[in-house]
């Protein structure tokens, strides 16, 4: 239940903790700092594009664009932030029926495989995010965003997000977190 | 491999993996990843991102998080308790007393929340005190609660019914309008069972309301037009010709915090992270969801999974509704385990052709699945509400929630029967408004 | 041999029914090839489908290829207003150095055409008739394409850059004022219900979009000859019926509105210059500023009439 209640409960508490692991804590606070600012910028673009449209009667070109790629940024750069509150919703009826040994080993397995997706998925983006960039792609609108700069937020995201999973491998692998959530009875 | 074949086996490793404790978008990744690169190679993993960035690359995503920063705006502040407040008493002359009230708070409040925890929280806050405090078992307190939340993705606006818009490329205006009916029977029922239950405990007397003088129901009231304003507010920009259903999102959520800040004063940097942080969390959770969700279902077409399935239903030949049963039985399941925005966008590519060949109506649909849906949300192992109720009243166990909310499920299953039989209450309000539908 | 081919049409439009077509006649002429259509956005969505098939992720696929204009500025030369005239017209241009030119720049993304095809539309408006740059002055448009948003702005309209599956609500709620798009999609979206005046595509007509029927090149060289052979032949059939009924469409989408009783305005060759002559100032202006050899390109168009 711990894993997914809405209170705040954060990968490490106030048990002492090394300072690499504080420090990606840090940058994934500021991850989420990002996406929250991504997603209030976008709420002022939206009436701005409304306001526009609706009151001067003229046109709007950026603002729907702008937007996507905010809430795009918003989510990839968020990811970090939400893993490190441990908000990214599971089903943990099965780990927390078993024994400690094997939760904590079912936990390193989870954490290990979410790893090696998470570190394909920022490794690919890297490569399509150098393809826009390198070929100077556009989106296909009068507005023409070069893709490199919106497409940036999906390699960046991700290997944040990688880095706060390694910060909770070593968290677990130091004792500092239990393994979903939940220690010895 | 033959392509049905295949699908059990992604089946398999799916709830293997789900059940694992894996995240569920990461779950849907990893899924997804590994049979890509067994049965497409290396070179579809580049698809991975790309499929990612275009399942977030639509305008309707936004009005996930706008939706969510509604609730969570006034789920923040004191705006729910005086909505209660407000509701109990006026409410006083309805039988029923404090649940009763609750109840309609928590569907009131639905009107302004796309999101079932949020309003669950949002009520929860002031009402489970409340209830407990003038003698009500924690069962009903939490139960009731639990199940009015629930209202928040029925009652428009709702991001469950807005990714539901996505995946089926079908109206969000429409599909808004065809939660409000179905969304009142649904809370009438709600109060129907809970008045009759507190009858049947012998708590007679919870049932006989304080009486409020006229001077307290008048003094109550500036507290809620905050609140109609916001409603109306966004009625009118959505179907005043103002902005589309999406845009609309925006308007709500800057009229909610601006409601927040000025009357309600959370102009502090640690207020507004506040509605910020739960927001950021919920809607992160949500699109990371529906990206995984929608590279997972780019897999099984890719392998020709969801095709096969499709036409295997469709062959079956079975009354359409033996069929519409059947897929009942089978969001049920999926929606015990997976959040609302999950299971929706990982069946609807397969279930839209089968229900459009069996001649059910889209709109109708969403109804029925929305309400399966809301079961999920107060079911275990996975039931959001379960976890924000504890972690309102942490003394109340599961269990007592559980056996609380177990009655409203019930309610649910109702209300789907109802729809089966009169499915114009659904379509009735979109037709009237909209005109008949593409 | 397997090939996959994705669009984002549904089963009853003209451009699944060429796809369909081809891959019926492949298959039955027995070379041991088959083609798997993934229609409606089942497998990529609408604007991400360039990529793949250039990188050979996707075999084939029915695309307007102006969607690749943010990777290739040039291929906006494919829906560019008053630059074809009529279907006939739009044939022409198929076998004329202005596509070898454009094939030319496919082919260094390894991709090439199989079926030439052009589709026609019009205007539709809640309010007065569309047929000269006057009428939309004042207006709320949406318009589809880059360089009929460059046009009708310069005309005086304010361009909406509303997503198109918002533009059929947008339209019914009165956000926008007219709508510009392809004589197909004004009869799906059930545009008919909402708006006044329809303008179609008749003897004359600004919006033509190239839509071709494409295939990685890599995948096509490596094919048997006989297989290439049966390919090329169903293509060629294939692309005699895309013009046959993309000028059937006009006609329709026209008689549809007729029925719903929708006022039909008629755009004379006079109008069709005036437009031209706006665009020139505005879409052809932009594109021949963005793109490098835009104006040797936009010559060679010219030479086809
Ligand atoms: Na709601
Ligand atoms: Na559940």
């Amino acid at each position: 239940m711990a894993e997914l209640s809405f209170s705040e409960r954060e990968t490490v508490g106030t048990v002492h903790q090394p300072r690499v692991l504080r420090l990606i804590g840090a940058v994934s606070t500021l991850c989420g700092w990002i996406a929250a600012g991504l997603i209030i910028a976008s709420i002022f673009v939206t009436c701005h594009m409304i306001f526009v449209r609706f009151v001067l009667g003229q046109s709007t070109i950026w603002q729907t664009e702008a937007v996507i790629y905010m809430m795009i940024a918003a989510t990839t750069i968020g990811l970090a932030y939400v893993q490190k509150l441990r908000g990214h919703v599971n089903v943990d009826l099965v780990p927390l029926m078993l024994p400690y040994r094997v939760r904590r080993i079912l936990a390193y397995l989870v954490l290990i495989l979410t790893v090696i997706v998470v570190g394909v998925i920022a490794w690919y983006a890297g490569h399509t995010w150098f393809e826009t960039f390198d070929r100077n792609w556009k989106s296909s609108t009068v507005w023409g965003v070069r893709l490199w700069i919106p497409w940036l937020a999906v390699p960046v995201g991700f290997a944040l997000y990688l880095l706060q999973l390694l910060a909770d491998i070593a968290a677990l692998y130091l004792r500092i977190d239990e393994p979903f959530g939940k220690g010895r009875e | 491999m033959d392509p049905l074949t295949l699908g059990l086996l992604v089946a398999f490793l799916t709830i293997l993996i789900l059940f694992s404790g894996a995240s569920v978008a990461v779950g849907l990744l990893i899924v997804a990843a590994f049979f890509l690169l067994v049965f497409d190679g290396t070179r579809s993993l580049q698809m991975l991102p790309e499929v990612y960035f275009a399942d977030l690359n639509s305008f309707t995503v936004l009005s996930i998080p706008m939706f969510i920063i509604m609730g969570a705006s006034i789920a923040s502040t004191r705006a729910g308790a005086d909505l209660f407040e407000a509701i109990e008493r006026w409410m006083t002359r309805v039988p029923g007393g404090l649940v009763v009230s609750n109840l309609g708070a928590c569907a009131l409040f639905s009107a302004m929340s796309g999101s079932s925890p949020a309003t669950c929280a949002a009520i929860g806050k002031m009402g489970i005190p409340e209830m407990r405090k003038r003698g009500y078992s924690d069962e009903v307190a939490a139960g009731s609660i639990a199940a009015g939340g629930t209202l928040g993705i029925l009652i428009p606006p709702s991001v469950t019914m807005i990714v539901y818009g996505i995946a089926t490329e079908t109206s969000i205006g429409r599909l808004f309008l065809a939660g409000v009916v179905p969304g009142f029977l649904l809370v009438a029922l709600f109060m129907l069972w809970s008045i009759y239950s507190t009858w049947r405990s012998g708590a007679m007397h919870l049932l006989s309301p304080r009486r409020y003088s006229l001077r307290e129901r008048l003094e109550v009231l500036p507290r809620v037009i905050p609140f109609l304003i916001v409603i109306l507010g966004v009625l009118y920009a959505m179907y005043g010709g103002v902005a589309t259903p999406s845009e609309t999102a925006a308007v709500g959520a800057l009229l909610c915090l601006v409601m927040a800040i000025a009357i309600y004063r959370m102009w502090r940097a640690k207020d507004l992270w506040a509605i910020l942080r739960d927001s950021t969390r919920e809607s992160v959770m949500i699109l990371f969801i529906m990206a995984a969700a929608g590279v997972f279902a780019y897999m099984m077409s890719s392998l020709f999974i969801t095709q096969s399935i499709a036409e295997w239903i469709s062959q079956l030949e079975v009354n359409r509704w033996v069929l519409m049963a059947i897929i009942n039985v089978f969001l049920l399941v999926a929606g015990f385990f997976l959040p609302p925005v999950a299971v929706i966008l990982m069946t609807a590519p397969i279930l839209l052709p089968i229900l459009t060949a069996a001649q059910f109506d889209p709109y109708w649909f969403a109804v029925i699945l929305t309400i399966n849906l809301e079961v999920g949300l107060i079911t275990p192992p996975v039931g959001l509400n379960l976890y924000v109720i504890n972690s309102i009243a942490p003394d109340i166990s599961l269990k007592t929630i559980l056996r609380g909310s177990m009655p409203y499920v019930l309610c649910m299953f109702a209300a789907i029967l109802i729809l089966c039989f009169v499915p114009q209450i659904a379509t009735w309000l979109p037709d009237l408004i909209m005109g008949p539908a593409i | 041999t397997e090939l996959r081919l994705s669009h984002q049409f549904a089963p009853n439009d003209v451009r699944h029914k060429v796809a369909q077509m081809v891959a019926d006649d492949v298959a039955a002429a027995d070379v041991d090839l088959s083609i798997r259509i993934f229609p409606s956005s089942s497998l990529f969505k609408a604007n991400e489908q360039y990529q793949p098939l250039s990188r050979g992720q996707l075999d084939m696929t029915v695309l307007p290829l102006s969607y690749a204009g943010g990777q290739r500025p040039e291929y906006n030369l494919t829906l560019m207003p008053g630059l074809i005239k009529d279907h006939d017209h739009a044939a022409r241009m198929n076998n004329s150095p202005f596509m070898k030119a454009l094939e030319d720049i496919m082919a260094e993304d390894d991709v090439m055409v199989l079926v030439h095809g052009y589709l026609a539309g019009g205007f539709a408006s809640k309010g007065k008739c569309i047929t000269k740059p006057e009428d939309v002055k004042g207006m709320t448009v949406r318009a589809a394409g880059k360089a009929f948003e460059q046009m009708l702005e310069g005309a005086g309209a304010s361009i909406s850059s509303m997503p198109s599956s918002e533009a059929y609500s947008g339209m019914q709620q009165g956000i926008l004022d007219a709508m510009n798009t392809s004589s197909s999609s004004f009869v799906s979206y059930r545009l008919y219900e909402q708006v006044k005046c329809y303008t179609p595509a008749g003897d004359v007509a600004l919006w033509f979009m190239y839509q071709p029927m494409l295939i990685n090149k890599s995948t096509f060289d490596d094919l048997t000859p006989e297989q290439q052979q049966a390919l090329r032949t169903a293509s060629e059939k294939a692309q005699a019926f895309y013009l046959e009924e993309a000028k059937k469409e006009d006609a329709a989408s026209r008689e549809v509105f007729e029925k719903a009783g929708v006022e039909i305005a008629k755009m004379t060759p006079e109008d069709f210059d005036t437009w031209r002559a706006l665009a020139k100032d505005t879409s052809y202006k932009a594109f021949v500023e963005e793109v490098p050899d835009g104006q040797k390109l936009l010559d060679l168009a010219f030479e086809v009439k």
